[in-house]
Parts: structure tokens; sequence; C-alpha cells
């Protein structure tokens, strides 16, 4: 029998007009996100939508769940207390890679290791576009921007090779090279029981590269299942991975097969395990009393 | 007979001099003593120096105390090292380590001749009677039993349970130590008579704990759900109380990967609808002031409680101060108000923290409440808190009505808007950092940023008319006046008295809402007020700078500001108002004379 299909992908769309600049990657992605979560199918009102500083973290605005748009490069520590204080939510995580890998950058591994039930979504575009073309933290070696006129020295963050290592239960790459096969990966991401993390590639059309324009990114593209890649395989994902920046492998690198228990999941076990025999608020003080 | 001893130990860190404190305390306790007990450390994790002061009395204590009446220094070294914070009398008697080698005529105590000095082979008996130095803390109790009266066998009974699973033989070994040293006490009586008195309270019901866990135990009682935090003396103690006890109200704790996700964490979980906090000290406090900025625009309750220690940077980690105001009342950038509470001892942090709860509901804010050192970390007797006294507030949730058209941030009369929360039907809303109009929408506009300002600063007009968390004691008319909040608020309250008992007219204000600063309430208090004293741990005197900010202060209003670690005595500051009032004697005859 199939699912009823309760909600449509534009109950998730709200009446705010995207800032973005014109032929912007996160238009898809956005587009993407609707279409996941009517696939889902909860209740717009059962969703905390968390994003931290930039262009990309616009997003949670652009639909109709719980949206909090906070400060730069914080998205995950509060997503995390909205996870850990009402389990039941649905909590999607979103930002540009400068917001989660470079000023929030501490925050991921933490996340990961601790398994806390919510999905992160990083519109990738290696350019800081809010503030107008700085380098990145996932900027090309060499590249050229108004902070690296003579070209950077650094080399670029893997976010799929670091998420990978710190232990994540799912690592998926997408882009809107193919919106359809976008909106399944960030659908079987939130399934996931457990933290998942996409990587996006969504182009800066204003700041971007000619490479990383949808034209450059399509010449580069590989679908990881036309690959005969096997999700279960981690180190075979991270071997993969290394190829970040030249090659654009789109698809599921690691899906945990035994997922590992959830942060949140455990905590309510705790809960359960320990309030029986609490003393009464009000009687709290009674644990003062020395005899 | 005495009603009141301050009792000053020091060792170095294996001694177990603060361990031989606690078993003081609450020996005292359980004879029906009110008790206070201070720790102070060296920054080393294990040896280096520590102390304790412990003080014992027949009624309330108003604070550790100032000069020692008892000193006990196992070596002098250590003892030393604590200076300003253990200070000898010529009221002190002095009881220290035979085997330093010290001449009882030659202890390095310098500029002072205490009443009676007394050289005790401690570690010796301890070795002859339990077979090891490490008992020299029990011989010292035994000392103090034998001498001030204070301890008795409620002392053994207190180490007997401590050490039931250790072994009969260590209690044993214990049992004779401490037998010595009554012992010795017996054989060399005191000069004077310094016993005390009978409490006359045996048996009665009391509390005893520190602050910071009374911090926590306040916070669970008026319902906070969520604690995120990050390890950082002297508060951690909050956090690890959570750990222990919050889940059996269906909450969670976080311990956190930095402070800054410890507070993200809290504002996440104050912005799912649950009652939430962190704790930290100066480092975190200003690592934490973006997020008190976000969840001020945003209008989320928060509590964070901040316990003071010597700054800036790392500063003094183990020692109290009062300089976090200006950082309070200050940080995060932008206009915005934020409520600055205080509590002044163990018992009241329990009030206090509840408040910041109820504040922080009522007008969806951050609140902080600024603790310090001292209160956290030491330990009160005090008797119990009648709970139900107290009312919870909880925020204002939107009816079905407001939910029809639901503007989140709906420009009320009194600045405070309906919150819903995630799972909350109808309710979904936006919340931002960023600026925005009533239904959460980023905006640009200088005119709905001038109307939220206006909002989120109007909501707490009410606040300032909050008589009761003021207190003031002493002739309202009285021309001399104290001014003094935090730990250093139970000094004042003592050499309020003290004044009183001399004949001054003097009166004390003790602020609990440090910010906003209550204009009228001052204004009102200062009326009567020619000369008076601002008395605070702050080397920048930030009390006094906040007021004189917001104030036009009585010119007469002088600082009595210094540096953390360096305790006010009550008895300076009464010196303090005796000079004050010369003055004001002075400058009236001044005046007079041309008329005569």
């Amino acid at each position: 029998m199939s699912a009823i299909c309760e909600y449509q992908a534009k109950d998730y769309k709200s009446d705010l007009k995207p800032i973005w600049c014109p032929g912007c990657g996160d238009y898809s992605v956005v587009q993407g996100i609707y279409r996941a979560l009517a696939a889902i199918g909860r209740p717009p009102h059962e969703i905390a939508f968390i994003s931290g500083i930039g262009c990309s973290s616009r997003i949670p605005g652009y639909t109709t769940a719980y949206g909090f748009n906070t400060v730069h490069g914080r998205a995950l520590p509060i997503a995390q207390g909205i996870k850990l204080a009402n389990p039941d939510l649905l909590v999607l995580a979103a930002g540009g890679d400068g917001d989660g890998f470079s000023i929030g950058g501490g925050h991921i591994a933490h996340l990961i290791r601790r398994n806390i039930d919510i999905t992160y979504i990083v519109m990738d575009n290696q350019i800081y576009g809010l503030t107008k073309g700085q380098l990145s933290p996932t900027s090309q070696k060499g590249r050229i921007t108004v902070t690296s006129q003579h070209g950077s020295l650094e080399e670029p963050v893997n976010p799929l090779l670091y998420t990978l290592a710190y232990g994540a239960g799912f690592v998926a790459q997408a882009s809107p090279t193919d919106l359809a096969s976008m909106a399944s990966i960030i659908e079987e991401a939130i399934r996931y029981p457990g933290f998942a993390f996409v990587n996006i590639q969504s182009p800066c059309v204003t700041y971007g590269e000619e490479a990383q324009q949808i034209k450059g990114l399509k010449a580069i593209s590989e679908n990881l299942s036309t690959l005969g890649h096997n999700p279960a395989d981690r180190l075979a994902a991270m071997d993969l991975a290394q190829q970040y920046g030249r090659k654009l492998h789109l698809g599921v690198f690691y899906r945990n097969p035994e997922p590992a228990p959830t942060y949140d999941g455990l905590i309510r076990e705790r809960q359960a395990a320990l309030s029986k025999g609490a003393i009464p608020r009000e009687r709290i003080l009674d644990l003062f009393i020395k005899k | 007979m005495r009603k009141d001893l301050v009792f000053g130990m020091a060792g170095s860190g294996g001694d177990g001099i603060v361990s031989a404190g606690d078993s003081l305390l609450q020996a005292a306790s359980a004879e029906g003593y009110h008790g206070v007990m201070t720790k102070s450390f060296g920054s080393q994790i294990r040896g280096g120096e520590s102390s304790c002061r412990v003080r014992i009395s027949t009624e309330p204590i108003p604070n550790p105390g100032g000069n020692l009446d008892v000193a006990v220094a196992l070596n002098w070294e250590d003892f030393l090292k604590f200076g300003a914070e253990l200070p000898v009398s010529g009221n002190t008697v002095v009881i220290y380590e035979a085997a330093t080698g010290i001449a009882e005529n030659q202890i390095p105590l310098v500029g002072v001749t205490p009443l009676q000095v007394i050289a005790v082979p401690i570690a010796a008996m301890a070795k002859e009677t339990a077979g090891t130095e490490r008992a020299k803390n029990t011989v010292v109790l035994g000392l103090i039993a034998g001498w001030f009266g204070i301890g008795g066998q409620a002392v053994m009974v207190g180490i007997k349970k401590k050490l039931a699973k250790k072994g009969e033989e260590l209690v044993a070994a214990n049992q004779r130590a401490f037998d010595a040293g009554v012992a010795f006490a017996k054989e060399h009586p005191l000069k004077s008579d310094m016993t005390v008195m009978p409490s006359g309270n045996k048996g009665a019901v009391k509390l005893l704990t520190d602050g910071n866990d009374m911090a926590a135990a306040a916070a669970l009682f008026a319902g906070c759900q969520f604690f995120g935090g990050y390890p950082i003396t002297p508060s951690t103690e909050i956090m690890q109380f959570f750990t222990n006890h919050v889940w059996k109200y269906g909450g969670a704790v976080l311990q956190a990967e930095d402070e800054i996700a410890g507070i993200g964490a809290a504002v996440g979980a104050s912005f799912a609808g649950k009652k939430a906090m962190t704790a930290t000290s100066g480092p975190g406090l200003s690592l934490k002031s973006e997020m008190m900025g976000l969840a001020s625009i945003a209008e989320l309750p928060l509590v964070i409680v901040d316990v003071q220690r010597g700054g800036p940077s790392t500063g003094l980690p183990t020692k109290t101060e009062q300089s976090d105001l200006f950082a309070a009342a200050f940080s995060a950038h932008g206009d915005v108000i934020r409520p600055v509470l205080a509590p002044t001892s163990v018992a009241d942090t329990f009030r206090v923290v509840v408040e910041a709860f109820n504040i922080a509901e009522r007008y969806q804010t951050p609140v902080i409440v600024l603790s310090d050192q001292e209160i956290s970390q030491r330990k009160e007797t005090m008797d119990p808190i009648d709970t139900t006294q107290f009312k919870i507030e909880e925020r204002l949730r939107p009816t079905a009505a407001d939910l029809q058209d639901y503007k989140r941030f709906r420009i009320t009369e009194n600045g405070i808007s309906p919150i819903s929360h995630p799972g909350m039907p109808g309710g979904a809303y936006l919340a931002a950092g960023i600026e925005h109009n009533e239904t959460g929408a980023p905006t640009n506009s200088g005119s709905v940023h001038q109307r939220m300002n206006d909002k989120r600063t109007r909501k707490f007009d009410p606040l300032l008319n909050r008589q009761d968390l003021f207190e003031i004691t002493g002739n309202p008319d009285a021309p001399l006046a104290l001014v003094a909040w935090g730990s250093v608020a139970g000094v004042c309250r003592e050499a309020l008295q003290m004044a009183q008992a001399e004949g001054l007219n003097v009166k004390l204000m003790v602020p609990y809402l440090l910010y906003p600063v209550a204009e009228a309430t001052y204004n009102r208090f200062f009326a009567s007020v020619q000369k008076g004293l601002v008395v605070e741990q702050s080397h920048l005197a930030q009390t006094f700078k906040v007021l004189r900010m917001h104030l036009d202060l009585p010119k007469g209003l002088k600082s009595l500001a210094r540096s953390g670690a360096n305790p006010f005595l009550p008895g300076e500051i009464v010196e303090a108002l005796h000079h004050l009032l010369a003055e004001l004697q002075r400058s009236h005859e001044g005046k007079l004379q041309p008329q005569e």
C-alpha cells in the first residue's frame, strides 16, 4: 500500500521572497528541501530549521517550518539544544561552507560523535558571497579573491573527508545539476536515524569561478551509484572523498548499515530510567538536609 | 564564653585541612550552630597551598568573618601565601606545627602580637596515635574540640560515617588522633576562655550546601529543563549537579564542546520552549556575549550564571572578585538591556536564581546571575526554605485567538508578545538575530528597527519598580550610607550592626537587581545621604561608575573599592564610616561658624 501524501512541496514554501541573486544554486536547494519534506510528510510546525549567517543561511525563512536564523557559525550548537530539549522535532540545520567549516568548524565533530539526529546541509560555493567575494575554507589553493589578491596560500578543507573521518553515519553530496536526486538524497539524510551530512555544491553566480557554475559542475560530476560504489563501505567512501574539488561525486558516500544509538534517544532512556523516585521539585532542597 | 568564632586554617594540599574544615562545619551544624565555610586554594591541581575559613556562631552569620579568632598553620610558608585572606590580630590564638622548628616568640607574622601562640607537635601526635601523619587534620579537630568546645563527639560521628567503608582500624586510628588532640588541649589550657556557648538549637533541621549547588537546585525548582555548559572554575559544580539530577525531571544537560556551544544549546532549548540555563565564569562570559545578544533580539528567555573570579583573562581563577559587572551589563554589542541580578549568600542564591528564571520568562530575555567565587564555593548552614512562598512564572504563550493571525513579535503595549515554540500548530515563525518585523521577517528598515528597539526596551519598565529586589536596612533618614552587593554585602551587613552599636546614624542598601539601574529607588535612598561608601571588590570601582552613569550621586558618596582576593573586614568599614562622620561634622561646623 502506498503512503498517502498529505503534504505537497508548496506547503513548505513560505511567502518570503529570497534575497538570493538570480541563478543562485540555493534556489534549487530550497526546492529540494520542499520536495524532501513533502515526501517525509511531517507537518511544518513539527520541523525546526536552524541556520547561521550567510547567503545560504537565509534558507529557514523561505520555509513554513519554525526557523531560526542564528549567528555566524553557530547553527549546530543551537540545533543540538533544540533536539535535546524536544527529540520529537525534526531538526534541520543549514548554512554555507564558511559558516560550517570556518567560523563554526569546531562544532561539527562534536555533533557527529554525539550522533544527534539532525540533518546538516551545507551549501558549499567555495566563496564568501554575502561579504562580497572573500576566500572561503573550501576555496582552492591559489584562488584569487579580494582577500587573496596574489592567490590563496592555503589548502582547502575537505568537508566529505572530514565528516567521514569524524565518524558521521550518513555522508552524501548533491548539486543543483540534478534536482530530483538532490531531493531524494536530502530525504534519505532526514530519514537516517542519526547525524546526517549533505554537502551541496551550490554555485555562486556572482563571485564563483566559471568552473564552479552549473556547466562546469556537470563536466566533473559522476553519480556514485553508476560508479558501483557501495555506501556501506566507509573506507571506499573515504577513498572517493579524496577527489573532492577535482571530481563532483553525487549520491551517498556512506550510510552506516547499523546506525548507532542517537544521543537524543539515549537521553530519553536515561530520563525514563531515573524519573522514578525523583524528589518532587518543590522539595528539592531536601537534598541539602544534613542529619 | 563566645557566641561567635572564626577559624582560619592553612596547609599544603595533602594535609587535608579543607576536609577538616568540612568536618568541623558539619559537626557544628549537627550541634545546632550556624556555620559558614570558605575555601581558598592556589591554582595547583594537587599539592600547593590550601586553606579554609570556618565561622561558627549561635546567631545567623552574615559573612565568613574578618580577623581570625583562631589561626591554624600546618606550615608557615603555605599560611602566609593567603595574606589578607587569613588576617591575624591581637585577639587571635595561633596554633601551629611544632615541627616547623620556629619558636613561639618568633613566628613569621609581622607587626602583630597574637593573643596567644601555641606550638603543637601535630604531625608527631598523628604519627604516634594513628601511625601516619595523614591524621594531622584529625588531631587539629581534636585540638579545636578541646580548646573551643566545638565539634566534640559530633566530629567523630562524621568521620566514622566518612570512613565507614574503609574499615574499623582506620576509624579507630582517627579516634586516637582526635582524642590526643583533645587531651593536648586539656593539658595546655588557653589563657582566656574561648569556648563557644551551647547553641541551644541542637537537633533543629538545617540545610547545608554551597552556592553552586544551591543555584542548580533553584534552577530545577524553577522548572529548568536544560543546561548547556562547559567546565570552568569556579562554576563547574552547577553543571555537575545538573548531570546528576536533571534527568529525573525529564530534562537534559549537555557538556558542550565549548562555551559558545554551551550557551548556544541553551538558546536552542529555550527556542524549543523549555526553560534553559548556562553557567560560567569570566572568560566564558566573554565568549558567550554574542549569543546573549542573539537571545536578546530573538527575545528568548535564558538564565546565565556568571560566577565571578579575578580577571581579566585567566586572572585569578580560584579567587573571588566583583569585576564582571561591566561585562554582565554591557557586553554584547547593540542597544540592549539585559537584567543582572546578584545573590549575597548561599541561602539567597535560591531566591535570586528563581527570580532570574521568572524575569527571563516574563520578559523573554537573557538574565545574568552574578554570583562570585566566595558565595559559589562557600558552604553555609541555613534554616529550611519554604519553597511554597515562591511563585514560578511561565512565558506568555499564544492563545487560540492569537494564533489566528499570529505575529511572534507583535508590538504590544507592554512590549511583551506571546511566544510559540516548535511543535505548536499555527505558531511557526522565523526567529532571527537579524532585525525583523512583527512576523519575524528580516528587515533593514530604520523605522522598524526603532520600533523594535523601543518594544525590547519598554518591556523592562516594570522591573525598575521592583522594590523587593533591594534590601534597605538601618535608619531611613540616616546621613551616612553604605551600598554593597554580592558577597561584600554580607560584610557590610555586619559593619552596619557594629556601626549602629557604636551610635552611628547609618543605613545600608543591598541591591539584588544590579541592572537595569532602578534610578528612582536609588534616588529615594540617597535623598538623606550626605556621606557614604559604595563598597566593592573591583579595582576600577565598576559599581560606583555604573551608578554614577545613571544617577546624580550625593557629593559625599565615595568609592571604597579594591581588587579581588583582598577581603573587606567589617571593622575597617566601620572605621571608614567614623572617618566620614568626622568629615561631616567638620563641614557642618565650617558652615555654622560664619553665622554665629
